[in-house]
């Protein structure tokens, strides 16, 4: 039996560590135990940049990470990372689900990777301290953690924000004493970094709605024979049934818990927000490839 | 001392000064570099978004260099409980093992470390704007250093030159920092 | 195999004098070349295990400590201290708890704390004829009081490693009266051991002399109400005030006491480069050998063993204890959390403990883990500002560990330490 080894940054229960957990029962199930999956959760092997490396080094042979990190590397995956590219989760499927998806996974082939699969991470919205936000004029001079991204940065310049860069674990109390207002994340982060204690206002303007995605080292995947290759590929098919069912449920879990505890959620106009992405776009997609992509996606229904 | 080993040994002395002032410029530019991040944050209202991986690239520069003037100064922390009660031949052969696993180390990051550069060349960092294999430069410079410094003190204790000796007769490191001490102006 | 070639190696290196950072590198190197990983892996965890933007407060923190010293303010502020409580027996000492108990008030990192308060007290107490052990013992010892008392970043860690389902607020309010026990124990200690190691008592100097000696240190003393301040209203994160240390420390120095020369700055940044290089080195091997760790699985190992042992809640209290803490002897502090979380706490709500209280169980006794070698990164600052080797620290270290496993066992005994304080906020 070969044991495959999996890396995931959330800890043991989270969907996407399900999902991949999901993924190495019915590899195991269809190969008659020839392969089984191993998940290292809660980031054991390290943050996803070093574990990106390790993957694409054949450390190890899996990975759940999200796509922001590849954007240097697989210049695809800047598309769907695009603030306000997606109308709606649905929207996503759709085009994560078709075409559009099958070519954004093979562009991580170069990289040394198969992308197998694309699973949920919901939507990241705005959530402060100071005030509600319902239009992009109350987002003015508010400072807002995002990750080190530069389209997220110019994201919320254009919004007429301040964004403010910082270590993940410094944000609780940084929000508290204020050196920033808040940040922006998902529902289930919001809940388990225990950022709503400190800022109450959620704002659902859902600016991006971006998949992760579940990666396998190229060269470990060749070693196997077509039949396999083939079981892998509706295995991880199977897995995202299941982690998108897991995803909702905890997202509503979270989404609950957090207004028990007091949060205000509001949903902004958007209009005014997508509006505000146009010298976003012009700066960030000057590339042919990534220009029709953007207008294949919004063609999507 | 033969002339020849008198002059690499010289080469090397004026390279480890040059590493730590390197690396203390490293620490001074570093210090600028979080103040301009609070400044530009608090009074411009304006983060840039470069400040925190370019502090933390230069942590990388100044620690690898920092760490390879540690190996020519001997100052890195050990158990040296067996070294206290052991005849000085057999320190001599200790610290020659102690050197070679310094030595293999630093090979380890040279070769690994090119490894790493060349995987990650083609990526880019984000704010930085730069190759994601400048992360991994300074273990290559810092294994180089290493190498050559441990080489160095290896060389000399079988060309008989007394490295060893000047650590067994410096007082113990509780004394000598007295001494380091007493030297500022109380 | 692999684990024994691990620790085989790592002791083997540790006991013939090789450093510490390349016994950790060179163990891991080698196991992984036994094992057929690509060894890169062991390189790149070495390199992003001390690219970590909070560990920006070490250097930051060790480097005011230096400039401190050598410009005169650690002087100053000792010279007050030491005119106030250098009366009492082991004044000095009881000086550096408080202190630290005041830091820990404003920091999280009881890594950073030993560099700040040690880089202060340490040649300070040297000077006054404290042994180094004791002043770097009772350094060490006083700066796990950061972790327990707010700001605490290892407390976010925990709550985000059991899945978020315990408040931060509640766990930085449980930890406020353990951390004054501990502290007040600490106290106690460093009263006992000065005594009978006979340190100096100083003459009380008079009222008027110590209000003088007050004024004189102001200036020093502002800084921590300007780190305190500075985070409290949100000028800058924990991490940045290290920043601002050090230029308020510079500032103070060359243009208010007007007493560093261009040498003594020079001096002071290539003091600093080569004792965070130390550190920040160690800490990086370290992440190598505890990515080794997880990566054989030996945590979740030991943790099957222990299920079989008893089910006596005081006994599996015990247990996990005594577990938390040789682990914590070989692994640094945030990743442990992470590994241990996930497998312990489940454990211990089924024997009825309270998610809160253990956590403030597991900081305290991982606290404890930064202080024991081979992996303890607070230990090597201390010893490293205080410039002695771990083992001269080690000989004389057990009273305070002493006093640290007591306060444990009060902790993890009586839940009402823990969880009273948050009851009374509700
Ligand atoms: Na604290
Ligand atoms: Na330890």
């Amino acid at each position: 039996q070969t044991v495959l080894k999996s890396s995931d940054t959330h800890p043991d229960g989270y969907p996407t560590v399900e999902g991949v957990k999901y993924f190495g029962e019915l590899v195991k199930e269809r190969t008659a135990g020839r392969y089984a999956v191993e998940v290292y959760h809660s980031a054991q092997l390290g943050e996803e940049k070093d574990t990106i490396e390790q993957v694409r080094s054949g450390v190890i042979e899996l990975n759940r990470v999200s796509m922001a990190p590849f954007n240097g590397t697989v210049k695809e995956t800047i598309v769907p990372a695009l603030p306000y590219i997606f109308r709606s989760e649905e929207h996503m499927h759709k085009v994560m689900d078709g075409a559009i998806g099958d070519q954004i996974k093979a562009a991580f082939e170069p990289a040394g990777l198969v992308a197998l699969a694309f699973y949920d991470a919901g939507a990241r919205s705005f959530y402060n301290k100071q005030k509600p936000i319902n239009s992009v004029a109350d987002m003015k001079g508010l400072k807002f953690r995002v990750i080190q991204s530069d389209i997220f940065v110019d994201m919320v310049a254009a919004l007429g924000a301040n964004a403010t860069p910082m270590p993940y674990g410094e944000v609780y109390s940084a929000i508290e004493t204020g050196v920033i207002d808040g940040a922006e994340n998902n529902f289930p982060s919001y809940d388990t970094a225990k950022h709503f204690e400190v800022a109450k206002n959620f704002s659902l303007d859902e600016h991006t709605i971006l998949p992760e995605v579940f990666v396998m080292n190229k060269a470990a995947f060749d070693k196997l024979t077509p039949e396999d290759q083939a079981i892998f590929k509706q295995a991880a098919k199977d897995s995202v049934a299941k982690q998108r069912e897991l995803w909702a449920a905890k997202t509503a879990e979270s989404r609950s818990k957090v207004e028990a505890a007091g949060a205000k959620i509001t949903t902004p106009d958007k209009q005014g927000f997508i509006d505000a992405m146009n010298p976003v776009y012009d700066k960030h997609i000057t590339d042919p490839v990534l220009k029709k992509l953007v207008e294949d996606v919004q063609a999507v229904q | 001392m033969p002339a020849k080993l008198e002059r690499s040994a010289k080469a090397l002395s004026w390279l480890s000064t040059l590493s730590l002032w390197l690396a203390g410029a490293g620490l001074v530019v570093m210090t600028a570099i979080v103040a301009w991040q609070v400044f530009c944050r608090y009074v411009l209202n304006d983060s840039p978004s470069w400040t925190e991986p370019g502090a933390v690239m230069l942590m990388s520069w100044f620690i690898f260099l920092g760490a390879a003037v540690g190996v020519r100064e001997n100052y890195h922390m050990g158990f040296d409980v067996l070294l206290y009660v052991m005849p000085k031949g057999g320190k001599a052969w200790l610290r020659m093992i102690s050197d070679i696993v310094a030595f293999a180390f630093g090979i380890g990051m040279v070769w690994y470390g090119s490894q790493l550069v060349m995987l990650t060349w083609n990526t880019t960092l984000p704010s930085l704007r730069i190759s994601g294999g400048w992360d991994y430069v300074p273990l290559v410079a810092g294994g180089t250093l290493i190498c050559l410094f441990s080489l160095e003190r290896m060389v000399l204790r079988l060309a008989g030159q007394p490295i060893d000796d000047i650590l067994d007769e410096l007082p113990p490191a509780e004394v000598a920092a007295e001494l380091d001490t007493a030297k500022v102006k109380a | 195999m692999e684990i024994l070639i691990l620790f085989g190696v790592f002791t083997l290196l540790m006991l013939i004098g090789t450093p510490i950072a390349f016994c950790l590198g060179v163990a891991s190197f080698a196991t992984v070349l036994y094992m057929g990983l690509p060894p890169l892996v062991i390189f790149q965890r070495l390199n992003s295990g001390m690219s970590v933007f909070s560990l920006l407060a070490i250097p930051f923190f060790i480097y005011a400590g230096d400039l401190m010293v050598r410009g005169g303010i650690a002087q100053k502020i000792i010279a007050f201290a030491a005119s106030l409580v250098g009366h009492i027996r082991g004044g000095l000492g009881q000086v550096n708890i408080v202190t630290a108990t005041l830091f820990g008030g404003i920091s999280g990192s009881a890594v950073a704390e030993a560099a700040a308060v040690g880089g202060v007290m340490i040649p300070q107490m040297k000077q006054r004829g404290y042994g180094a052990d004791y002043a770097v013992n009772i350094t060490s010892m006083a700066a796990l009081i950061a972790l327990m008392l707010p700001p605490s970043h290892n407390m976010i860690i925990y709550s985000i490693s059991a899945g978020g389902k315990i408040s931060i607020a509640d766990l930085f309010t449980a930890g406020v009266i353990p951390g004054l026990l501990y502290a007040a124990a600490l106290m106690v200690t460093a009263y006992f051991v000065a005594r009978s190691r006979g340190y100096p008592t100083e003459p009380f100097p008079g009222f008027a002399k110590v209000g003088q000696y007050f004024l004189i240190s102001i200036p020093g003393l502002l800084l921590i109400g300007i780190i305190f301040g500075g985070v409290r209203s949100g000028v800058f994160t924990a991490t940045e005030s290290s920043c601002i240390a050090v230029l308020y420390a510079l500032a103070v120095t060359a243009f208010v006491y007007r007493r560093m020369t261009w040498n003594d700055f020079v001096h002071a940044t290539f003091g600093a480069v080569r004792t965070t290089a130390m550190v920040l080195l160690i800490i990086g091997m370290a992440a190598a050998f505890s990515w080794l760790m997880a990566f054989l699985r030996v945590p979740a190992s030991l943790i099957a063993w222990m299920n079989t042992i008893s089910d006596n809640p005081i006994i599996i209290l015990l247990l996990i204890n005594v577990l938390m803490l040789v682990l914590g002897t070989f692994m640094d502090m945030g990743p442990t959390i992470i590994i241990c979380t996930p497998i312990f706490l489940p454990v211990a709500v089924a024997y009825g403990i309270d998610p809160v209280h253990f956590g403030v169980i597991m900081i305290l006794n991982f606290g404890i883990g930064l202080n024991t070698p081979p992996v303890g990164a607070v230990q090597f600052v201390a010893c490293a500002v205080g410039k002695i080797s771990v083992w001269e620290a080690m000989r004389s270290i057990w009273p305070f560990y002493a006093a640290g496993l007591v306060v444990l066992g009060l902790v993890t005994y009586i839940p009402a330490l823990s969880l009273w304080l948050p009851s009374v906020f509700k």
